[in-house]
């Protein structure tokens, strides 16, 4: 078959611009006519008389248009035509095939279609702001490698700000957790401090008012606010007389200059979370000496390669690194924005990406399947249609009619499906997942869908159409004779227990790693904790007595709670995000051997106990450390393991913060996770709160009873002895450990649940091919049962072929397996990329699959009666 | 699918004469019939029923094309034209007529010393 671009072009003529033909046949004939009557005016007749002639030797206009009219619109239009009306037809008289085909199409595309847009909206979707691919993220990078974000010390940003020439712009951001004073209680909100022009930065202005100025960004920041469109509609009501009130920040009255407008979205990265204000970050003489503690976005101009600007800052900061003492050993790292936002959820969402595809493989395979048994049924029907002269053009186009009609079908219920499944999966994802809302079934999705549908259709209708529009004459003769179908059958086999395969062994490695995440033992008993953030702030809580006095009246308060077992305090809680840390060393050794990195936390003596963390030796703070006694520090057993393996009490560390301090270890405690059940426990030093009392803690309660029962008394313990001092962070320590396995949860339930779905598909691919090889061999089997060949014999000669394939589907799919678990090997926990388990039990499973859909067939055929062998169809 | 017969030269036939003409030169519907009737000396006589639906369904196979022009005595008209495939058709149609009328002729021609 030749479809020509003329054709075509004729058929769009034809349909669209009937109109136009019409006035062209119009004016054809009249000309035609007008020549006619002129000649006979020529043979000598009356003009009247001539043109009355000539239109009846034309005898009657309108049936020539109709011919003409005929011959002009393709004839392909009414083909199409009548191959819909027929695929229609043949569906509607297999309505089993239709409703089996289309489902089975619907659920590859619907759980593609899904998973692109989720992949779509988080990765791929441009970020909401101007120019997106311009914006970069600096960091220090810290050279010999360790660490290559970290975050960015103020005299560093101003050093990069002011003599790089390939940005249009950099700002520095602190996120900034603060406490606003309102009625009845005070409120604990997320915001940041942001450099001047930040948002002209992102491209995006404020709905109301402006942003700040350079000026109010000087001295280190101006009482000035910016909200958020959601916190603006939640404190004012979205009143525009907002601008020019005052609200007070930490004890500070800010005047209110903007809001922005409700579709900003800021960015979210590091410990960079959901933002409700903004003011000024300004530096100062003081801040410049915090050390690192900036996050960093640039808009690199755009006629400079983000290579080259990567090129200027290193140099920038190679030649700030011979200038400045504390910038020695460090350099810089830029990295889209983009990536930075998405970069931790990019390769679980391209591992399900590829799993839903692998899905939609089989889908698509098991649809072939059913396409090609109903050719097969009608194979007796399309020899007659050929030998009376359909061309095989024809009938390949019928077949690719009818596979796209199901295709269509199935498209439509697989979106509407997807469009449901994004609902689900929206609640399934993981807290921490970035952009979410962007997240929907839109254009790009539909596109998605319409095209794989498409591409599909054509797969499963040219897999028929090889099968049905060949051989028809021989066809009509033997109606056994169908090795190369079978052969197609048996290769579909082996393509649909390969797929399982690598979709069942890639769930069971990421089921195994969330469970090993599971059971990873965290070195703290969560069970029935319960913890909360108090932040104090304000005149009253300037001195560190005044702070100290508050935490031990409230632990006082709380201990004497009912239901309550043990209250601690630490300065950040297990598994409550980044915190500091630093390079420590022995003291008695010389400080240029400091390397190892600790984790630093104050706590209050009872914490061990609360969290159940050992005491593995020494003792815990005591009344001993009170404020301007030395400072003491107990420390995990793998700092101890690293500085003194023969005993760490009585040793003391250099720690190189607050101001710099060598205190004494009196006790050593078990290892903690600290960030999430992954990283394994480092160094950790911890200091006595009495000593070092901060402005905001968490405070960590063990209750005898459902801890929730315990939120509403903690609150009201706080709120009784100082109402301005909010409340936030309230969770339970099992929900905090559950969050950070969210992501693992969601990976493992999605592709265990594909994996289940692949199984079926596999069991009833399988079980389709033989049973309609059975029923087409029940006359070779039949002289082979009136042979004398046993009944076991027949079960064995179907079994046999059927588990060649599988067999060779296993090989196959375990090569493809060990790719795929390869490249997602950074995704594993306490498995193996090539986990023996997984591998040998998912074969024997896919195997086992293979043997039960086959049986079924396989004891149909030894039941087959000899009489067959002589009845005639 | 049966083509219902329909004017006085023979169709396939006409397809060719159709394209012999355009041969000359492009022409519209009632020039084609002109040169037909004067070609064959006024034998052939093509009617307007079977020439424009011939000339419709030459079209869109894509051996001649058409436009509008103007004709000798200012008038609008259709004008075709020979296609390159039209032109390899009408050759290949004048071979297959040859081999058919000398084997017609040479069967009148038997036992005719």
């Amino acid at each position: 078959m030749r479809v020509r671009v003329r054709d075509v072009a004729l058929l769009i003529s034809g349909v669209v611009r009937r109109r136009a033909m019409e006035r062209r046949l119009e004016g054809e004939m009249q000309f035609h006519l007008e020549m006619l009557t002129e000649r006979n005016i020529r043979a000598g007749l009356e003009p009247a008389e001539a043109r009355r002639v000539a239109l009846a030797s034309f005898g009657g206009t309108e049936r020539y248009k109709d011919d003409a009219r005929d011959e002009y619109r393709s004839r392909r239009l009414d083909e199409l035509g009548r191959d819909l009306r027929y695929a229609v037809r043949v569906m509607r008289r297999n309505p089993g095939f239709t409703i089996a085909a289309a489902l089975t199409f619907a659920l590859g595309i619907g759980a593609s279609t899904a998973m692109f847009s989720l992949v779509y909206g988080v990765l791929l979707r441009p970020l909401p702001y101007a120019d997106p691919d311009r914006l970069v993220v600096l960091w220090e990078r810290k050279l010999g490698g360790g660490n290559d974000h970290n975050v960015v010390a103020v005299p560093t940003f101003e050093a990069w700000r002011e003599r790089a020439r390939s940005f249009d712009g950099m700002a520095a951001l602190v996120p900034l957790p603060a406490t606003i004073a309102g009625a009845p209680t005070a409120e604990r909100v997320m915001g940041a401090e942001v450099s001047a022009g930040y948002f002209r930065l992102l491209g995006v202005a404020p709905a109301l008012g402006r942003e700040f100025t350079v000026e109010e960004e000087q001295s280190g920041g101006a009482n000035v606010l910016v909200l958020s469109h959601g916190f603006w509609q939640s404190h004012y009501g979205g009143e525009r007389s907002v601008l020019g009130r005052a609200l007070t920040v930490d004890g500070r009255t800010h005047t209110i200059i903007g809001v922005m407008p409700a579709d900003f979205d800021p960015p979210q990265f590091a410990w960079l979370g959901d933002q409700a204000f903004w003011r000024p970050f300004g530096a100062t003489e003081s801040n410049r000496s915090w050390g690192r503690f900036l996050l960093v976005i640039a808009r690199v101009r755009p006629t400079v390669p983000i290579d080259a600007a990567r090129r200027e800052l290193e140099a920038v900061s190679a030649h700030l690194a011979t200038e400045v003492k504390t910038n020695e050993g460090w350099s810089v790292t830029l990295l889209g924005l983009s990536e930075q936002i998405t970069g931790d959820v990019r390769l679980p969402l391209l591992v399900l990406l590829g799993a839903a595809g692998l899905l939609l493989l089989m889908a698509i395979t098991n649809v072939a399947n059913l396409t090609l048994g109903l050719v097969r049924r009608r194979e007796h029907e399309l020899a007659v249609r050929r030998a009376i002269g359909a061309t095989s053009s024809r009938l390949f186009r019928q077949l690719m009619t009818q596979s796209t009609v199901v295709g269509a079908v199935g498209c439509v219920i697989g979106v509407i499906a997807a469009i449901a499944g994004v609902r689900g999966v929206l609640m399934l994802l993981p807290p921490e997942m970035p952009r979410t809302s962007s997240i929907r079934v839109d254009t790009a999705a539909l596109l998605f869908s319409v095209v794989v549908s498409m591409i599909a259709s054509l797969g499963v209708g040219a897999i028929a159409a090889a099968r049905g529009g060949r051989g028809g004459a021989q066809a009509l003769r033997q109606s056994d004779g169908r090795s190369a179908a079978r052969l197609r059958a048996g290769a579909l086999v082996t393509v649909e227990i390969a797929l399982g395969l690598v979709l069942t062994v890639l769930a069971g490695l990421t089921v195994r790693t969330f469970s090993a995440l599971r059971t990873v033992d965290l070195g703290f008993n969560a069970d029935r904790v319960v913890m909360a953030r108090v932040g104090l702030s304000g005149p009253r809580y300037q001195t560190p007595e005044s702070r100290a006095r508050f935490f031990d009246e409230l632990l006082g308060r709380i201990r004497a709670l009912p239901g309550v077992q043990a209250a601690s305090a630490v300065s950040t809680r297990p598994f409550g995000g980044m915190a500091p840390a630093t390079t420590l060393g022995d003291a008695s050794a010389p400080p240029t051997g400091d390397s190892l990195v600790a984790d630093v936390r104050v706590a209050d003596a009872s914490l061990f106990r609360t969290l159940r963390i050992p005491l593995l030796a020494g003792a815990t703070f005591s009344a001993r450390d009170v404020l301007d006694a030395p400072p003491r520090i107990l420390i995990n057993e793998t700092m101890a393991r690293a500085l003194w393996p023969r005993g760490a009490i009585g040793k003391r560390a250099r720690i190189p913060m607050y101001g710099g301090i060598t205190p004494e270890v009196i006790g050593v405690v078990g290892d903690v996770h600290l960030m999430d059940a992954r990283t394994p426990p480092r160094a950790t030093v911890y200091l006595a709160a009495t000593r070092f009392p901060s402005e905001t803690w968490d405070v960590i309660v063990r209750a005898n009873v459902d801890p929730n029962a315990l939120v509403n008394s903690l609150r009201a313990a706080v709120s009784a002895l100082d109402p301005t001092i909010p409340t936030s962070l309230v969770t339970t320590l099992d929900g905090l450990v559950a969050r950070t396995l969210a992501r693992d949860r969601f990976t493992a339930v999605l592709l265990g649940a594909f994996a289940v779905v692949s199984l079926l598909l596999a069991t009833v691919g399988i079980y389709g091919v033989f049973a309609g090889d059975v029923a087409q061999r029940r006359k070779e089997i039949g002289i082979r049962v009136a042979l004398g060949a046993p009944s076991t014999g027949v079960v064995a000669l179907v079994m046999r072929r059927a588990m060649q394939r599988a067999m060779f589907g296993i090989a196959l799919g375990t090569v493809g397996a060990l790719l795929a678990a390869r490249a997602m090997a950074s995704l594993l926990f306490g498995v193996a990329s090539t986990d023996p388990v997984s591998f040998i039990g998912v074969a024997v499973l896919l195997l086992v699959v293979a043997v039960v859909a086959t049986l079924v067939p396989a004891l149909r055929a030894a039941r087959v009666s000899p009489l067959v062998a002589i009845r005639v169809d | 699918m049966a083509e219902k017969a329909r004017g006085d030269v023979l169709q396939g036939t006409l397809d060719m004469l159709v394209l012999k003409t355009l041969q000359l030169g492009p022409m519209h519907g009632w020039g084609i019939t002109e040169r037909l009737e004067v070609g064959s000396e006024r034998v052939l006589q093509v009617g307007q029923g079977s020439l424009y639906p011939a000339l419709y369904r030459l079209e869109r196979q894509g051996f001649i094309a058409s436009d509008w022009g103007v004709t000798e005595n200012n008038r609008q008209a259709r004008f075709y034209k020979l296609t390159p495939a039209g032109r390899r058709r009408l050759a290949e149609e004048r071979a297959s007529w040859a081999r058919l009328s000398r084997a017609v002729e040479l069967v009148l021609q038997m036992g005719e010393a």
